[in-house]
């Protein structure tokens, strides 16, 4: 049992993957210095976000928290097209961006991943376990899996894990698990439905407008409402329970664990 | 017998060449000041030079509007995605219908079917930046000329009946942000411009040019410099951050003909989000000016938003109305600013005679006798929780003043809010120069296709305004915000839309819905509506297309 902070331990696996195989480049490539993570916020703060947003997704086309970019692959790809820009488009050349901007910059967009663009607790050091326990945990007693897939299983309504690790703190890690209602992003919410019929339709939102509601539903099913067919609506909490009282602090620790080891995308 | 016949034709078609040529528009001046004679006709931007987007036409009205259908739609060239969004205001001419297609190629179109008659493409060069769109707000029209501002910073002139160029003068070094997105404002013989560029560090202006040959006439800038009225405002001890000092056009002015003053919002200071390279109250940025449309001369100025670090872009609309003020008729100059405070001022003198939230505001919590706000919130490096957000309460979408109602109708933002944080900015030329940009859970520019926010991250909203206090009357809510204009009619409806895609009428008096339509891609422009051989019409433009509806025939 150790403490140690998210960058820390995502150095630290960096550093083991850069003795491993052929996919090192590939694995350094997607890890960063805390410093510069922390300096391409500032950078993308700046200059970015007012057209692609907060996670990164505001632009149709150009989700930046996908992880995956139509224009480039690799950070110097990235790095190129922001220098460069876009022609006939916002994207104007930004040449006056040292090469240690623009490598701050990209560790920040790769960082975003998955929607998980790192805020300030992200930094908080918390207790990390043993990730083969938590794996056992997670397929096991815990029952994560019934809701989580790992690459696959699972449900439709609920995330999939997979390279979770990549781009979730240790601290968000643990509070998503004992506290889940804390935190529910943009995409995971839930939503509930009476109709005019009395039936209680409960689902995750794909979405809404002023007139309708589009959901999938328990059996994950898409389905659609439009107000004529509807009595009462509204959000409802995430259907994750809470696991303060029912893991041990242990056991939390080890499924921590085992989430930051899920560092390959799905 | 077949050469008589062929004599004939050519006799018949040379006839029409031997007749004096009549340009098919001919907007004289004087026909711009009696805008209100032609209720069929749309010749000004706003619809008149008041401002007030009303329109006195009356066969389409809450009883039958319900009715409404499709006549045709006209898409646009280009893609008109998140940064080229279709934002014009169209012009009706006789006869003609005159839109800009994203960012910047001029058409003109059969108000009846829709097709075109002419399109003057324009490619603006690349350099060309702007923040928050490559858009364009509309034409104006002088005799048979139309005029175009280009987010490279050209105004072109364009003849009304060929589409051919006239002259192409450029107003600013695109290079370096200066842009023109605002649909001018002809008076008399000046057409009347000012560039955005509030992000860019550019340094603002109002300029008039001569609707004949382009050339400059008068030049009013909006961040003074040494010498000028208002540059005591700009107290770094080096005297040099004027010069970056924003002050931005990007909303077309309105024009008291009686008074001979004609008034502009003016755009955030440089740099938007920290305020410490530029003390004191940063003016004319988040004024109105009003000035004399013959010479540029200030006869007066109000700031909303003091040495803002906020980005509150005072740039809405400056209504124009008489109203009932206290028991006395006034004229008065109405706006809802983007930082969430509806105001009232005497426009003859500029005085302040009202200022009331119309969303969620906490940056502030009153103000003095002067109409100077008592701010109470600013950026800071820790980051500080704002109401309303960024992109504002409000924006460039424009509003409507029904004098048959007497509200003052809004597109608002509600309970929107960002953090903003101060950091260091250094200028580099053509770069964004504005500081760290505050984080919102509302994007800015965003057209995603999903919804799946909470209400309490903020929501969209028609609101109508009681003129005379502030008051919200009715308040038409959407689950989405709104980048929409507002079009009343004397009829008593109300036109608006938002980013669903939905386009409503609604009751001007009670704000009831009585119709809407889906249109399939956001709404972000002005409404507008003409009459044509006896019918009404109301345009819209949404997505990367124009809608016009009419009653059935």
């Amino acid at each position: 049992m150790t403490f140690v902070s998210f960058h820390k331990l995502l150095l630290g696996s960096a550093t083991a993957l850069l003795c491993a195989s052929a996919t090192v480049v590939l694995a350094q490539e997607h890890s960063y210095a805390p410093s510069d993570i922390e300096n391409g916020r500032g950078i993308y703060q700046a200059n970015c976000l007012g057209c692609h947003g907060n996670n990164g997704d505001s632009v149709e086309g150009a989700n930046l928290a996908s992880g995956r970019f139509r224009r480039a692959s690799s950070d110097e790809d990235l790095m190129a097209l922001i220098r460069i820009g876009i022609p006939e488009t916002l994207m104007i050349p930004r040449p006056q961006f040292a090469y240690g901007d623009l490598r701050a910059l990209v560790a920040f967009l790769r960082s975003m991943q998955t929607g998980g663009a790192l805020t300030a607790q992200d930094t908080q050091e918390v207790v990390v376990g043993d990730a083969s326990r938590g794996e056992e945990l997670f397929f096991g007693a815990a029952d994560c899996d019934s809701c989580h897939g790992v690459n696959g299983g699972g449900s439709r309504l609920h995330p999939d894990l997979a390279g979770i690790g990549s781009t979730r703190s240790a601290a968000l890690l643990q509070q998503s698990i004992l506290d889940p209602k804390a935190v529910v992003r943009e995409g995971q919410r839930f939503y509930q439905v009476t109709t005019t019929g009395g039936t209680v339709v409960a689902g995750k939102v794909m979405n809404r407008d002023t007139h309708s509601v589009q959901l999938m539903n328990a059996d994950e099913q898409l389905v659609s409402f439009r107000e004529s067919e509807i009595t009462t609506q509204g959000f409802i909490a995430t259907p994750m329970p809470a696991y303060l009282d029912v893991l041990s602090a242990d056991n939390v620790a080890d499924l921590v664990a085992y989430m930051l080891s899920l560092t390959t995308p799905e | 017998m077949k050469f008589t016949i062929k004599c004939a034709f050519v006799t018949a078609a040379l006839l029409p060449v031997m007749l004096p040529v009549v340009a098919q528009a001919q907007v004289t001046p004087e026909r711009l000041l009696n805008e209100a004679n032609e209720p069929g006709s749309w010749m000004i931007h706003h619809g008149g030079y008041d401002g007030q987007r009303h329109s006195d036409l009356t066969q389409i009205t809450p009883a039958n509007v319900g009715e409404l259908e499709l006549q045709w739609i006209w898409q646009v060239r280009s893609r008109a995605g998140a940064s080229e969004k279709f934002e014009a205001t169209p012009l009706m001419v006789d006869g003609v219908l005159y839109t800009v297609s994203p960012p910047n190629d001029v058409v003109a179109l059969d108000p009846k079917t829709g097709r075109v008659f002419w399109t003057y493409a324009y490619t603006p060069a690349p350099e060309a930046r702007v923040c928050c769109g490559r858009v364009n707000r509309g034409l104006a029209i002088h005799g048979n000329t139309l005029f175009m501002g280009a987010i490279d910073g050209h105004l072109l002139a364009i003849d009304a009946t060929s589409g051919q160029l006239k002259w192409d003068t450029v107003i600013g070094d695109a290079s370096l942000g200066y842009a023109l997105t605002v649909a001018p404002l002809v008076i008399g013989d000046k057409v009347i411009v000012g560039p955005a560029g509030g992000e860019f560090g550019i340094r603002g202006f109002i300029a008039a040019y001569d609707v004949e040959t382009g050339v400059e006439v008068w030049k009013f800038n909006t961040v003074p410099g040494p010498g000028e009225p208002g540059f005591e405002s700009w107290s770094d001890p080096a005297q040099e951050a004027y010069k970056l000092g924003g002050g931005s056009i990007w909303t077309t002015g309105t024009y008291d003909p009686e008074l001979n003053l004609t008034y502009w919002g003016i755009g955030n200071p440089g740099p938007d989000w920290n305020g410490d390279s530029r003390p004191g109250d940063n003016l004319y940025t988040e004024s109105v000016v009003a000035l004399n449309p013959d010479t540029g001369e200030l006869a007066w100025h109000y700031q909303y938003t003091p040495h803002d670090e906020m980005d509150y872009d005072s740039t809405q609309v400056q209504v124009l109305a008489d109203i009932n003020w206290q028991g006395q008729p006034r004229k008065v100059l109405m706006t809802a600013n983007r930082n969430g405070v509806y105001y009232v001022l005497d426009r003859t003198t500029g005085e302040f005679l009202l200022g009331k939230p119309f969303v969620a505001v906490n940056w502030m919590d009153g103000f003095d006798e002067k109409g100077r706000p008592n701010q109470v919130l600013s950026p800071t490096t820790e980051g500080t929780f704002i109401m309303p957000n960024n992109q504002g309460a409000t924006n460039w979408y424009p509003p409507s003043f029904s004098p048959v109602t007497g509200y003052f109708y809004v597109p608002s933002w509600m309970d929107t809010y960002s953090v903003y944080t101060k950091r260091p900015v250094t200028y580099v030329a053509g770069q964004t120069y504005a500081g760290a940009f505050p984080t919102m859970a509302m994007p800015a520019l965003s057209v995603r296709p999903v919804n799946q926010r909470i209400p309490e991250e903020g929501f969209g909203a028609i609101q109508a305004i009681d003129p005379a206090t502030g008051d919200i009357v009715w308040r038409h809510e959407m689950s989405d915000v709104t980048d929409s204009g507002v079009l009343s009619t004397a009829s008593n409806l109300v036109f608006a839309g938002g980013r669903e895609g939905f386009f409503y009428a609604l009751d001007a008096l009670t704000g009831a819905e009585l119709w809407r339509q889906n249109l399939g891609g956001q709404v972000a422009s002005g409404p507008m509506s003409f009459e044509l051989e006896g019918r009404q019409y109301i345009v819209v433009a949404a997505g990367a297309g124009l809608f016009v509806f009419a009653l059935p025939q």
